[in-house]
């Protein structure tokens, strides 16, 4: 890799990686490290696939006016969806295909349980300040999770 | 002086062919904490070069971070090409921060040119990361030396023989033997096919 590089250039090269390593806030490195604790977690990565706000302008030709101000989310995975709605204080969502379970509900301190009726209903209320993640629990034993989420 | 791009073009994001990613993405997999530690801070500076490019809050970069790397970890051991891991995250972190700042219903992020995410700098990335890695192996006394001679404002040997406790004359000599390592570092040789692109230099010249 440094073939030909005399020691002015390997030197300008050094500065330059330090430099860019320490324009990172500590917090975003930290941020990443604690990532790895969904490592164990076993539930399958469901991806953000509709969002209301990004996909506004579909919304607004697909649905009325009235109904397009509602925030909507859909996190899809390879078996199941799961659509969400955001109303004042609750959050609204419902499994597709329908089916029971359980849904935690997971931020950063702690976890909250909710079940999810046989039709896929379910509600998180309230619904958390932060940032916070969806694990729906299958009555087969299996799991989906939401990325991140931040209303 | 600033390093310059090369002219090296590579197809999409695919980045290079980069072992030590490869080898870092198995540990992890299968449960290495401390190779997941290295896989952020490799490709953290990286992650957030490409952040600052979009108008982002702190509360939305945060959320970008959490799920770049939450995706990752999902995709720990299912990589197609962990080799070119680099590039996946460039496009992961530039898919997520673009979902960002529209759902943020910020201004446009800084023109397209400032949300593209070449080759080029997944190379840089790549490369950056590799003399970081070759920097830690070298014993203290190198480190605090490189530390200082790549300062900007550079200090001068007087103030180097000072605070290192070197005698002027020899840190010249101490200089070149430090250098040397890095070039020996087991941390490089991934990435010996990356030759032409020079710092500093026009590579064609």
């Amino acid at each position: 890799m440094l073939e030909g590089w005399d020691d002015e250039q390997l030197l300008t090269a050094l500065g330059e990686a330090i430099k860019a390593r320490d324009a990172v806030p500590s917090w975003f490195v930290q941020t990443g490290k604690n990532a790895y604790a969904w490592h164990n977690v076993d539930a399958e990565l469901a991806q953000l696939t509709y969002d209301s706000r990004t996909d506004a302008h579909e919304m607004a030709v697909a649905r009325s006016e009235e109904t397009a101000t509602i925030r909507a989310l859909t996190f899809t995975s390879a078996h199941l969806s799961i659509e969400l709605e955001v109303a004042d204080s609750s959050l609204f969502g419902q499994v597709v295909p329908p089916q029971a379970g359980t849904l935690e509900t997971r931020t950063k301190a702690g976890m909250t349980t909710a079940p999810v009726d046989e039709t896929g209903f379910f509600t998180v209320a309230p619904i958390p300040p932060g940032p916070f993640l969806l694990r729906f629990g299958t009555t087969d034993g299996a799991y989906v999770m939401t990325g991140w989420i931040t209303l | 002086m600033g390093l310059r791009a090369s002219r090296i073009r590579v197809p999409g994001l695919a980045g290079h062919h980069d072992p030590a990613a490869a080898a870092l993405c198995t540990r992890a997999a299968a449960g290495d904490q401390g190779a997941w530690d290295d896989i952020v801070e490799r490709y953290a500076p990286m992650v957030w070069s490409i952040c600052t490019r979009f108008r982002l809050s702190d509360r939305d970069l945060e959320d970008v971070a959490q799920n770049v790397w939450l995706l990752l970890v999902e995709q720990l051991g299912k990589l197609p090409e962990p080799a070119a891991l680099a590039g996946w995250l460039a496009a992961t972190t530039r898919r997520e921060c673009l979902r960002a700042a529209t759902a943020s219903r910020r201004p446009e992020p800084l023109g397209p040119p400032a949300a593209a995410v070449t080759g080029e700098e997944v190379i840089m990335a790549e490369r950056n990361a590799a003399l970081r890695a070759a920097l830690a192996e070298l014993p203290a006394s190198c480190q605090s030396l490189m530390d200082m001679l790549v300062s900007d404002p550079p200090y001068s040997y007087a103030a180097i023989s000072t605070a290192l406790g070197i005698p002027v004359e020899r840190i010249g000599p101490q200089r070149a033997r430090c250098l040397e390592r890095i070039r020996e570092s087991s941390a490089l040789l991934g990435l010996a096919h990356i030759g032409g692109n020079l710092p500093g230099g026009d590579p064609d010249a």
